[in-house]
C-alpha cells in the first residue's frame, strides 16, 4: 500500500499525508493577457512577453508557497492551449485554421504533417526557473502522446497508434532532459483518455514508451470523461498517480473504485473548477471523507479537479486554499 | 442509381478571416454587453447564408443550415424544452468539443417548435441563391434533428420519474416526433436523425428502437396528409460494422453511415447489402487530411450495386464542424471530384 511512499522517500521526497497540488494551469493576470494579445499584434516583442511571463509565475509560486502547497507547479503562465503549445515547438507539426471548442472558444487546432521529432528541451527551462524560486518540489508538466494524437490533426502518420507512439518517442526525451535537470515529479497529462475505451491499449503502450525505466515520480491527469468504460483498464497505465476530476461528477468514480479496487495513488480533485461558486469547507471535507471511505490515507493526494485557468485571479486562489485547508483538517 | 451529394450536418462557423468572425465577434460583444440579441440573430443569420451558399457553390445538392446557431448537438434541442435545465459541460464523444448538459427537472415537453424556423431561414436562403443551372440539378435543404436515445442518454436526471433510461428516451421522442410533424407540415422533404450514442452502448438498443417509433409514426402521418417526407437515421462516431445488420433493418428512408473507424465495415456492407439507400460517410470529416477521389471512388463503385432504393448520399462521416473552414470546404469540393470519378 505503501509502494510509492518509498518511491516518493527514494527519489529524496518527503511530503506530508494528503499532500496538496494542482492539475497545471492558474489564471493569467490581466497585464499577461494584455501582453499576450500585443505580442500577437506584433506590439511588443518576444523578450518583454517572457519577461512578465517570468513574473507571473513568479507571482504563482509564492502565492503557492504562502497558500502552504506541498507540490507546485509553474502555472503556465507561457502556455495557451495545453495541446497546441508543443505543436507549435516540435518539428513536425503545423498550425492549423481555427476549430472550435465549444460555445464561442475557438483555438488553431495542429496538423501533424511531417515526422515528429525532439527540438531539445521545451519546458525544461521554465521548470528550472519555477523550482530556483521554491525550496518545495515542482511537478515537471508534459501533455501524453496519446491526447496529443487525438487532439491533432494528422495529415502524416498511417494511423492513431503509429502517431502516438512517434509522439511518446519524443515525449520520453522531454522527460529524459527534465530529469536530468533535476525534476523528480512528472505529470505527463491524458485527457483524452477515455474517449475511445477501444484505444485505451494506445494509450497504455504510449505511456510505457515515456515513462518505462524512467527514474521519477509519475502522475497522469484525466478529465471530462466516461471513465467506466476504461476502468479497471486504465489502471494499467504505467505511472504511480492518477490526478482524477472527481467533484464536477458527484463523486460517481468511488462507485467504480468500490467495484474494482483503485490501486495507485490519487490526486482527489475536491474542488469543481467549472464553477465561480467556492465549496464551503464542509463540503470540500465531506469529499476527503469519501475518498477515504475507499482508499488508504497514504495514497490519497488532495487538488483541484482540474486546471484553474478558467477562474479568476481571486477563484482560483480561493479554490487552493480550501484544498490546502481540507488537507490540513485531516493530517489533524 | 442516384449518387447523390449530401452534407452529413455542421459546418464551421468562423474561419481565420476577418469576414468569417462575424459571429464570433459579436457573440463576444454581447456577453460584453455591447451588442444585442438582435445584432446576435443578424450574425447568425448572416454565417447561415454564408454556409448554405459554400455548401451550394460546391455542388452539395443535400445541403443543411450548418447548424451555424446550435451550442451544441445536445443543448440546442433539449434547452427548448420544459422541464429541461442546462447545466455544466461534458465532452462530447471523442471530438474534444463539449456540450452543456441537460438536466431534466420535470418530464421534458415541447411547448413550442424547435428548429422549424430555422429550416424556413435555410430555404429562404437558399432560393436566394442564383445557382445558374436551375432545371438541371434539384438543390434541398435537410433539416437535422439529434436523436432521443441520444438525448436521453447524455441527459442527467432530477426528477425521479425520468430516472429510467425508457422513460427519458420516451419523453424526448414524444417531443421530437411533434417537431417532425411540424417541420413536414413546413415542407420539409428530408430530416436526418442523429443518433451517435446507439453504437457506443448497443445494450440499449430496445430503448433505441422504441424511441425511434414515434418519429416513423409521425412521418407517416404528414406522408398520409400527402407529403413527400424522407427520415433518414445517421450514426457515427464509431464503428458500426458490429450492429450493421441490426441497423440496416430500421424502418426509415435512408442510414448514414461513418466509414472511418474500420475499414471492414465497406467489407461487411458489401457482402450484406442494404434494403434502403444508405448515407456513405467515406470521407472524414474529423480529419484536414484530403482523400484520393480515384480511391474512394472505388469503395461507391463497389457498395453501389449493393444498395437498394435506386439512390446513396455521398457525404462527410460527421458534421464538418470539427475541421477549419477551408478544410471544410476542401472536404465538400472532394465529394464532386469522388463522384465525377464514379462516374468516369
Ligand atoms: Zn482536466
Amino acid at each position: 500500500m505503501t509502494m510509492s511512499r518509498e518511491k516518493l522517500k527514494k527519489l529524496g521526497l518527503e511530503l506530508p499525508l494528503f499532500p496538496t497540488t494542482s492539475v497545471g494551469s492558474f489564471p493569467k493576470p490581466d497585464y499577461l493577457v494584455k501582453a499576450r494579445a500585443d505580442f500577437n499584434k506584433g506590439r511588443i516583442n518576444r523578450e518583454q512577453l517572457s519577461e512578465l511571463e517570468r513574473k507571473a509565475t513568479a507571482f504563482w509560486i509564492e502565492k503557492q508557497e504562502e497558500l502552504g502547497v506541498d507540490v507546485l507547479v509553474d502555472g503556465e503562465q507561457y502556455r495557451g492551449d495545453m495541446v497546441a503549445y508543443f505543436a507549435e515547438i516540435i518539428p513536425g507539426f503545423s498550425k492549423g485554421g481555427l476549430v472550435r471548442s465549444y460555445g464561442n472558444r475557438y483555438y488553431h487546432k495542429p496538423i501533424i504533417t511531417g515526422a515528429v521529432s525532439w527540438p531539445g528541451p521545451i519546458t525544461v527551462e521554465w521548470w528550472k526557473y519555477a523550482q530556483g524560486l521554491t525550496k518545495k518540489p515542482v511537478k515537471g508538466m508534459l501533455t501524453g502522446p496519446y491526447t496529443v494524437m487525438d487532439w491533432s490533426f494528422n495529415e502524416h502518420y498511417s494511423d492513431r497508434r503509429t502517431t502516438s507512439l512517434a509522439l511518446a518517442d519524443v515525449i520520453r526525451k522531454e522527460v529524459e532532459a527534465l530529469i536530468a535537470a533535476g525534476c523528480k515529479i512528472i505529470q505527463i497529462d491524458e485527457p483524452a483518455l477515455s474517449v475511445r475505451p477501444e484505444e485505451l491499449p494506445i494509450a497504455i503502450e504510449a505511456m510505457h514508451r515515456v515513462t518505462d525505466g524512467m527514474n521519477a515520480y509519475f502522475i497522469t491527469h484525466a478529465c471530462y470523461g466516461a471513465f467506466e468504460h476504461i476502468y479497471p483498464g486504465m489502471l494499467e497505465v504505467p505511472v504511480d498517480n492518477f490526478d482524477l476530476e472527481m467533484s464536477n461528477s458527484d463523486l460517481n468514480m468511488l462507485n467504480l473504485f468500490r467495484s474494482q479496487p483503485f490501486t495507485k495513488d490519487i490526486s482527489f480533485g475536491v474542488v469543481d473548477v467549472h464553477t465561480h461558486v467556492l465549496e464551503d469547507a464542509e463540503k470540500v471535507n465531506e469529499r476527503v471523507r469519501q475518498a477515504l471511505t475507499i482508499l488508504p490515507k497514504e495514497r490519497i493526494w488532495v487538488d483541484p479537479d482540474c486546471g484553474l485557468k478558467t477562474r479568476t485571479v481571486e477563484e482560483a486562489l480561493a479554490k487552493l486554499r480550501a484544498c490546502v485547508e481540507a488537507a490540513r483538517a485531516f493530517r489533524n | 442509381m442516384k449518387l447523390i451529394i449530401a452534407n452529413t450536418g455542421s459546418y464551421p462557423r468562423a474561419g481565420d478571416s476577418p469576414e468569417l468572425q462575424t459571429l464570433r465577434k459579436t457573440i463576444a460583444a454581447v456577453d460584453r454587453g455591447e451588442m444585442t440579441s438582435a445584432d446576435l440573430a443578424d450574425a447568425e443569420n448572416e454565417m447561415t447564408r454564408r454556409a448554405i451558399e459554400e455548401q451550394a457553390r460546391a455542388g452539395v445538392e443535400l445541403l443543411t443550415d450548418g447548424q451555424i446557431r446550435w451550442h451544441d448537438p445536445i443543448s440546442h434541442l433539449a434547452g427548448k424544452l420544459a422541464g429541461v435545465k442546462i447545466n455544466g459541460l461534458l465532452r462530447f464523444f471523442d471530438t474534444n468539443t463539449y456540450f452543456r448538459q441537460p438536466v431534466l427537472m420535470g418530464k421534458p415537453e415541447r411547448k413550442g417548435p424547435l428548429v422549424v424556423e430555422e429550416y424556413r431561414f435555410a430555404c429562404n436562403a437558399l432560393g436566394q441563391i442564383p445557382t445558374g443551372r436551375e432545371g438541371t440539378v434539384r438543390v434541398a435543404v435537410k433539416q437535422v434533428l439529434t436523436g432521443p436515445y441520444t438525448l436521453a442518454k447524455l441527459s442527467l436526471v432530477e426528477d425521479p420519474a425520468m430516472q429510467p433510461l425508457e422513460a427519458r428516451a420516451e419523453a424526448y421522442a414524444a417531443a421530437l416526433a411533434d417537431e417532425v410533424k411540424a417541420l413536414g407540415e413546413s415542407g420539409a422533404e428530408f430530416i436526418q436523425v442523429d443518433e451517435p450514442a446507439i453504437i457506443q452502448v448497443p445494450n440499449d438498443w430496445g430503448v433505441f428502437t422504441q424511441a425511434l417509433e414515434p418519429l416513423i409514426r409521425a412521418r407517416d402521418a404528414v406522408r398520409k396528409a400527402g407529403r413527400k417526407l424522407q427520415l433518414a437515421l445517421y450514426a457515427y462516431f464509431h464503428n458500426p460494422a458490429p450492429f450493421y445488420e441490426k441497423l440496416a433493418q430500421l424502418p426509415v428512408d435512408a442510414l448514414g453511415l461513418d466509414f472511418t473507424y474500420d475499414a471492414t465495415l465497406v467489407d461487411v456492407v458489401a457482402a450484406a447489402g442494404s434494403p434502403r439507400p444508405l448515407g456513405l460517410g467515406l470521407v472524414d470529416g474529423r480529419n484536414t487530411k484530403l482523400e484520393s477521389p480515384t480511391e474512394v471512388a472505388r469503395v461507391v463503385e463497389r457498395l453501389l450495386p449493393k444498395i437498394k432504393g435506386e439512390r446513396a448520399y455521398l457525404g462527410p462521416s460527421s458534421g464538418l464542424e470539427y475541421l477549419p473552414r477551408d478544410g471544410a470546404a476542401a472536404k465538400l469540393e472532394l465529394l464532386g471530384k469522388i463522384r465525377a470519378a464514379v462516374n468516369g
